[in-house]
């Protein structure tokens, strides 16, 4: 009703301004821009036409506005570069002429001209002539349209509590925002609160993370969802829904005091993963003391239900065998993913002899081994026979670097490795020898060269060895080990240890693929999420009001992570303090006389944005209007006929296509 | 080190291991104690115990049920090895004997009640074969203290002042009883501590089946009919270990209950359920009305959803 109200309003003529742009040499070096400017001023429609430098500069701008107004132009084409670089920029400058945004197009003659044509100028010429035809051609049929303004939900769920997670949380909820933090696990966390030190300043990391996660337990803004699954995600940004499965704890929450009295009465012990499986906790227990939220868990698969901690827990009353798995919905406007990574297990490449010596550790084990609550309170002894070794080797790129298996550098090993190898040679003195077997040393990053400088000075041994035709063997008796590599000009390497430390490859979590799906957010070729654009929007997906967070778009420090955690918290709160957000208006519009409910659409939809839903007697497809991307595969796709994409009407592209091929509009 | 879980089988042993950097859980099967009894399969809370019947060659005696036990579920709690009436199974920490539920008191014992007056035990009295399973080991010492290695080689003279010391491998006993009616009056006494009831109905046997009495471990709890036909219990040396239930070849006819186990006394939910699967609910409910626990007793009822005696 009312688009044809404004059509009666609008008896004038189409008026079109071309506006062809120099940008310095870029176009006009190869196009002759005089000429598409006179020629443009031939094409139907046309009343205005000149080139500038830079049209999108401050000046630029102000001249089209200028002529809009003078020339009482209803249509503007910019000739220039890509509309996914300016396209906003020219909308906003129409608009502030009192012109619809949607009433203006684009022509690309840079790239798809001028830079793919540099030898050929006087083609190029035409390559554009023609390209402008098109706009102008579809510039007269655009219509004008309305951004579509959706509600937002002042909340945001944070995927993921490790240290990236807990920065975005904290800094969300001190903003004044609800913030929900969903973790998988019994505890916040992540990797940090299971290693002994940091580098560079090797300060003890639980004590630098811990009181974060003791805020994150106690701010009134968050609520922690701990060992809780994420089953569904449905919305869009400002309505996201999401559904979550709490698992049961057979404690509960708000009963547990933490006091660890049912721990002490429990008889059975299982391998503890917080230890890398090398010590035990029990079958009532929380995985490390410092867990938030601290709340104590029964593992079933190990509890023979003696009921020892019933009689323990007695008047709190914590425990229940009868808790079931809870399903919640939370409405948020915004998610931040940070689930950080996994560790690969090296067992399968058999050359490094980890699984089959029991000297050969992974860094992650020799991290919970230096730690003093870990499950050798803090003494590095071997497997074997619980000494102390005198000699460590330490093996460098473990499946990263190796196009076999991980192509990417895992880039915390070599830090980590110089914190290891410092910590041992500086507490063990000359009673230890350390090998460090690299590829390559990266410490790039505030303090880190410095680092690698105090471990060379330590007196630690360092050996370049390339990644082919490395081997670990081991002497049956003493269970002492050889490695054997070669120098990058293949020089043979020989080094005996008591004991061999792999930095094996850090990798995308295995419940990475699950979520993206779920989210709508896609993953790169390495298995970590892919972020929008990697260098200007590192914390951006491609979906509005999902943003990433730490290790989980590709491996990252503590430190990098703690910014990140910040910076998607930053992006967050800019959706979150908006009233509404608006959405292009490009989205499908179904006709719904046409449509005949077949789905077709549904089955197309890559955003899960259109679906076929029961109105009245009939069957209609209805879009999402937050979820359409605009992509139009639904209207190419649809047997009926029954939907357009605004500003991409079949009209309009036929419009192109006669200009393109000459044939003049279609009378 | 990554955790290793192990299982390995070997002619007299079947062992289940946790290997972790510094510590070592192990639970071993002794085949040559265990008779393929019902106990262990019954009494693990995880249901990591099964009992396999072995296949039967024709003419040859029935073979004992083959006990195996799943890595992948077992726990190393121990119950097992509590209750073995056989003692067959051994749980280890660091090689060392360890039974942390018992320790924790969040299972009780198994109480064998055996006592043996030497005093009582006439002089030149053989009583080194009582036992079936050979537990018992009667040792004279001199007046004094050496060692006797023969009696029979000693004099009149020599006998008098001897000192006499009964040794019994309790662990490994399942107070079948057979020593106190073998050996002279009041030397030894022993209560069962699995109570119960065994009853074969002869017409349900298959023709010549003897499979029972193969594998009854505990000779006289079972015998044959005089005409060499028919399988009989005899209530007074059965331990209700259920080996002979584990190979039956019909369903009922061998019909075993048990009734009570003799135990210390604690509050175990694990107890309870063991005592359940062992016993039947009825027993269980009994025996936590005479401890007079009310919750415990009021669960299993609603549970089972019927009201107890
Ligand atoms: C041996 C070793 C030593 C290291 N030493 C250092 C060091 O000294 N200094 C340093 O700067 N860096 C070090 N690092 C790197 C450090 O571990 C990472 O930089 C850091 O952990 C990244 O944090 P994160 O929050 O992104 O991920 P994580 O720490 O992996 O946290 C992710 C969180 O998300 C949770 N999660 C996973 N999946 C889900 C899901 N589907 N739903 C909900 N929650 C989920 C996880 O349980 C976890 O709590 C070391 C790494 C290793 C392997």
């Amino acid at each position: 009703m009312v688009r044809k109200e404004r059509k009666k309003r609008e008896p004038r003529k189409v008026r079109i301004g071309v506006f062809v742009c120099q940008c310095g040499s870029n176009i006009s070096s190869v196009i002759d821009v005089e000429d598409l400017t006179t020629y443009a001023k031939t094409l139907p429609n046309v009343v205005h036409a000149e080139n500038m430098n830079y049209p999108c500069s401050r000046q630029g701008q102000e001249e089209i506005k200028d002529a809009i107004k003078k020339k009482n132009l209803t249509r503007v084409v910019v000739a220039g570069c890509s509309p996914r670089l300016y396209e906003p920029t020219f909308q906003r400058c129409v608009s502030q002429a009192d012109l619809n945004p949607w009433l203006f197009e684009m022509a690309n003659i840079r790239e798809f001209s001028s830079w793919c044509h540099p030898s050929t100028p006087k083609e190029a010429t035409e390559k554009a002539k023609e390209t402008v035809r098109m706009a102008v051609a579809k510039a007269k049929l655009l219509e004008p349209l309305q951004p579509i303004e959706l509600p937002m939900t002042k909340k945001v769920m944070i995927i993921g509590g490790g240290i990236a997670g807990i920065n975005a949380a904290l800094d969300l909820a001190d903003m004044g925002y609800k913030v929900y933090v969903v973790e998988k696990t019994e505890s916040i966390g992540g990797y940090m609160a299971l290693l002994d030190k940091t580098f560079p300043t090797l300060d003890c990391s639980i004590c630098i993370e811990g009181p974060k996660m003791v805020d994150v337990g106690r701010h009134p803004n968050i609520e922690i969802l701990s060992f809780a699954d994420i089953l569904k995600v449905e919305g869009y940004v400002g309505n996201f829904k999401v559904k979550i499965r709490k698992n049961p704890r057979y404690v509960i929450a708000k009963n547990c005091t933490g006091c660890g009295e049912c721990r002490d009465a429990c008889p059975i012990e299982y391998p503890n993963p917080s230890d890398m499986n090398m010590g035990v906790r029990k079958a009532i227990s929380v995985p490390f003391d410092q867990a938030v939220p601290l709340i104590y868990t029964i593992n079933r698969d190990y509890c023979i239900e003696c009921y020892k901690c019933v009689d323990a827990c007695g008047a709190r009353e914590a425990i229940n065998f009868d808790q079931k798995p809870e399903e919640i919905e939370v409405n948020v406007g915004a998610i931040v993913v940070s689930v950080g990574y996994d560790m690969y297990n090296p067992e399968d490449m058999e050359n490094y002899g980890y699984g089959k010596y029991s000297n050969v550790f992974t860094a992650l084990e020799l991290e919970r081994l230096l730690l003093a609550a870990g499950p050798t309170g803090g003494k590095v002894i071997r497997a074997s026979d619980g000494q102390k070794p005198h000699s460590v080797a330490f093996i460098q790129c473990v499946g990263s670097r190796d196009v076999n298996k991980y192509e990417y550098c895992s880039g915390f090993c070599c830090m980590y490795t110089l914190k290891h190898a410092v910590m041992l040679k500086e507490k063990y003195k000359d009673a230890i020898q350390i090998y460090v077997l690299y590829t390559d040393m990266r410490s790039g990053f505030k303090g880190y060269e410095e680092f690698f400088n105090r471990a060379q000075k330590a007196g630690i041994n360092f050996v370049r060895v390339k990644l082919e035709n490395r081997r670990v063997t081991e002497d049956p008796e003493t269970k002492n080990l050889t490695v054997y590599g070669e120098t990058e000009d293949g020089k043979p390497v020989e080094v005996e240890a008591d004991m061999v430390v792999l930095a094996n490859a850090a990798i995308p979590r295995n419940t990475a693929l699950g979520l993206a799906e779920m989210l709508g957010i896609p993953v790169g070729k390495d298995g970590f999420f892919k972020e929008c654009q990697p260098k200007i929007r590192p914390t951006d997906t491609e979906i509005p009001g999902i943003f990433l967070a730490g290790a989980c778009g590709g491996l990252k420090d503590i430190p990098y992570s703690v910014s990140q955690g910040s910076a998607a918290a930053a992006q967050a709160a800019s959706v979150l303090g908006r009233e509404s957000w608006a959405v292009e208006p490009i989205v499908a519009r179904v006709n719904e006389d046409l449509c005949s409910g077949c789905r077709v659409c549904e089955s197309v939809c890559g955003y899960h944005a259109i679906n076929v839903e029961k109105m009245g007697d009939k069957e209609l497809a209805k879009v999402a209007e937050g979820l359409c991307r605009g992509c139009g595969i639904c209207s190419s796709a649809c047997p009926m006929d029954a939907i357009s994409m605004p500003n991409y009407t079949d009209t309009q592209v036929v419009a192109q296509v006669r200009a393109v091929l000459g044939r003049g509009e279609k009378s | 080190m990554p955790l290793k879980k192990l299982k390995t089988d070997k002619a007299d042993a079947l062992t289940l291991e946790w290997v972790l950097h510094v510590k070592n859980y192990r639970l071993t099967l002794d085949k040559n104690h265990c008779v393929g009894c019902q106990i262990c399969t019954l009494a693990c809370p995880k249901e990591a115990i099964k009992l396999e019947k072995q296949p039967k060659t024709d003419g040859e005696k029935a073979k004992k049920a083959k006990v195996d036990m799943d890595l992948a579920k077992c726990n190393f709690c121990g119950i097992c090895d509590v209750l073995c009436p056989y003692g067959a199974m051994k749980v280890t920490v660091n090689g060392k004997h360890a039974l942390s539920v018992v320790e924790k008191e969040s299972f009780p014992q198994l109480i064998r009640d055996i006592q043996a007056d030497a005093s009582k035990l006439p002089r030149g009295v053989e009583c080194r074969e009582i036992c079936p399973l050979d537990l018992i080991k009667v040792t004279w010492q001199t007046a004094d203290g050496k060692p006797v290695e023969d009696i029979d080689l000693l004099t009149d003279e020599e006998r008098k002042g001897l000192k006499v010391k009964i040794d019994i491998e309790k662990d490994r006993c399942p107070c079948c009883r057979i020593c106190e009616f073998k050996c002279p009056d009041g030397v030894l006494q022993v209560r069962k501590f699995i109570n119960g009831k065994i009853l074969i109905h002869p017409e349900k046997c298959p023709k010549g089946c003897t499979d029972c009495l193969d594998v009854c471990p505990i000779p006289g709890a079972l015998y044959l009919s005089d005409d060499a036909k028919k399988v009989y219990p005899n209530e007074v040396f059965c331990v209700y270990c259920g080996a002979c239930k584990a190979v039956c070849p019909v369903d009922d006819a061998l019909e075993l209950k048990r009734t009570s186990i003799t135990h210390a006394s604690l509050r175990s939910g694990a107890w309870n359920k063991a005592l359940e699967r062992l016993t039947s609910p009825v027993e269980v409910t009994k025996e936590l009305k005479a401890k007079g626990s009310q919750r415990a007793r009021d669960s299993v009822e609603k549970r089972l959803g019927w009201k107890a005696m």
